[in-house]
């Protein structure tokens, strides 16, 4: 019966060692999918490449798939997985300055590692600039503190926030998610750009 | 054929059939007919009504009482800083926070200790720990802690020893009378709301 | 005309929806092991948190920020699910760019631009991705692709934070990629 940690079916020690393989599966597939070229990264944000948007909603929607029916089955009991709390005023604020770190410096955490795993240097001056933005947030701490802490809200899904069952905003993330990959591709033959 | 076709076909179907299936909002049983018949049986979920006499006069923080007996029962007399959760709605979700932790030590009391112990059995069974039965429930309380009996002259020791205690906690707790509703008297008479506490076995994570 | 395939084949990268499905299944496996999704900024945190009380070991319990990070950490911050997560990160993508033959040190740059204006934007990019991530409480795959994973509010609102903001700066920023 999953989750397998929190049940206590494994120790913390197997579990950390399974993370590493688990960090494995997850640097090789973000590599394969071209994760690891900033040009790519960006690609989503100018049309000519809609990787970003793919990989990233066919994957979130296929844990969200696997989550509900393992769910229905009785193999994972939802309740002890881990659920991102909402504190709004911080995630809209944070949102916005990655954002802005993300077109600029054309990766995220993730990513900058994978490239910088393949001799991406521009990918290692990401990750210099991660801990950088880090260390200052960490200094500066007191400064943020009001609004990082502001409008708790809980850790509500939003299938709960909109009123409805999860397996119902399910199809419809799946219905949205469709329509923007038949947008993206329309995008990408229409601003092609070629490779360097 | 087109991969977005090939993705749409597999998971239209998908999704189709999560949004159909009524959602379980069934609570699971954690532990299993055997192991709570074992826990049942060897009583350890029973507390002395001399310890809890004692952590009430200690005001020991780690305690926390809790009325099963309905909303009416509570209004009309209550152990000093219990709060009320009738057994009809043990299971609600809002006490959940209550009674699955691990930092106080939650003991159930009502008229005897039938309804207590069905509610320790319940929550057993949802692998909750830290709860607790009142031994005798109040019933047992009134008789024997808050109107304590001297003990006969040619009683052990002991007895006497246990007999000073009630006396003075039956003091502290403002019994000394006999019928309940004095006792009440003293005893705070707000319901205490049932505060979730912070202390809950959450999973980690985030970043 | 072998050459040309080769070089074709040498940057030939999965289908996006295999490589989602892929990621998707490596995000439930997260899930169901350890009961958490993804994640990459936390990592970072470990290490500076670690640095941090490697240098003064009272300074961490001062920190407000690093204090409650401290708390929630048994032993040293570096023994946290990412930090080895993200190894196994720096090995699986390096292995991956091993077999496809795309290990290669340069900095990747449109070819409109300098290297240089490049890493000063890779560099001020990290930095905000960095502070945000903390404010954010997560980033990409903490944040929006694991919360997304788990149908959560809060990685939701921040995934679109990331990626409105980023569409929205898109033109400011054109030339460095286009």
């Amino acid at each position: 019966m999953g989750p397998l940690a929190p049940n206590g079916i494994i120790s913390e020690n197997t579990n950390f060692l399974l993370a590493f393989f688990i960090g494995i599966g997850f640097g090789w597939v973000l590599e394969s999918s071209g994760f690891s070229s900033s040009r790519k990264l960006a690609g989503i944000f100018y049309g000519y490449d809609a990787v970003v948007l793919k990989v990233f909603f066919t994957g979130a929607i296929t844990c969200m798939i696997g989550l509900l029916f393992m769910s229905l089955f009785g193999w994972i009991d939802l309740d002890l997985v881990y659920v991102n709390p909402t504190y709004l005023t911080s995630a809209i604020v944070g949102g916005v300055i990655m954002g802005a770190g993300f077109i600029m410096g054309g990766f995220c955490p993730g990513t900058s590692f994978t490239g910088a795993a393949i001799g991406k240097i521009d990918g290692m001056v990401f990750v210099l600039g991660l801990f950088i933005g880090i260390y200052g947030f960490a200094f500066t701490y007191p400064l943020w503190e009001k609004m990082y802490m502001a409008k708790y809200l809980g850790e509500p899904k939003i299938s709960q926030s909109l009123g409805m069952k999860d397996g119902l905003f399910g199809l419809l993330l799946i219905l949205a998610a469709l329509g923007m990959f038949a947008v993206a591709e329309w995008a990408e033959r229409k601003f092609p750009r070629e490779e360097y | 054929m087109k991969p977005l076709k090939l993705l749409a076909l597999i998971i239209i179907p998908l999704g189709i059939i999560l949004a159909a299936v009524p959602a379980d909002k069934t609570k699971r049983f954690r532990l299993s007919a055997d192991e709570l018949l074992q826990e049942a049986g060897a009583g350890a979920q029973f507390i002395s009504p001399d310890v809890v006499a004692d952590m009430l006069v200690q005001k020991d923080p780690s305690l926390q009482l809790i009325d099963v007996r309905t909303p009416e029962e509570f209004e009309a007399f209550s152990l000093t800083g219990a709060i009320n959760i009738p057994l009809s709605n043990l299971l609600s979700n809002e006490f959940t926070d209550i009674l699955n932790q691990d930092v106080r030590m939650n003991v159930f009391y009502s008229n005897g200790s039938v309804t207590a112990n069905e509610a320790w059995m319940l929550t057993r069974q949802m692998g909750y720990k830290n709860n607790f039965v009142l031994e005798g429930g109040l019933n047992y309380w009134f008789g024997n802690i808050l109107s304590a009996q001297a003990p006969s002259q040619t009683s052990p020791n002991e007895e006497f020893a246990k007999y000073d205690f009630r006396k003075s906690a039956s003091a502290a707790l403002g019994g000394g009378g006999v019928v309940a509703a004095e006792g009440a008297a003293t005893a705070p008479k707000a319901a205490k709301p049932a505060v979730a506490s912070k202390a809950k076995k959450k999973p980690a994570g985030g970043c | 005309m072998s050459n040309i395939s080769k070089t074709e084949r040498s940057k030939k990268y999965l289908n996006p929806y295999l490589g989602g499905v892929l990621l998707g299944l490596v995000l439930l496996a997260a899930n169901f092991i350890a009961g958490r999704g993804l994640g990459a900024s936390g990592a970072i945190k470990s290490v500076v948190a670690t640095s941090i009380e490697a240098v003064n070991k009272n300074a961490i319990n001062t920190m407000p920020f690093m204090a409650e990070y401290a708390q929630s950490h048994s032993g040293s911050p570096m023994r946290s699910w990412l930090v080895f997560e993200m190894l196994g990160v720096l090995v699986g993508g390096f292995i991956s760019g091993a077999i496809a033959g795309r290990l290669k040190l340069k900095v990747e740059h449109s070819p409109k631009i300098t290297s240089r204006r490049r890493l000063v934007f890779a560099l001020i990019g990290g930095t905000l991705f960095g502070f945000g991530s903390q404010l954010g409480r997560g980033c990409t795959s903490g944040a929006a692709l694991s919360g997304m994973g788990v149908l959560s509010l809060g990685g939701f609102i921040t995934m679109m934070g990331i990626f409105g903001t980023a569409y929205a700066l898109a033109y400011f920023f054109r030339k460095n990629w286009i």
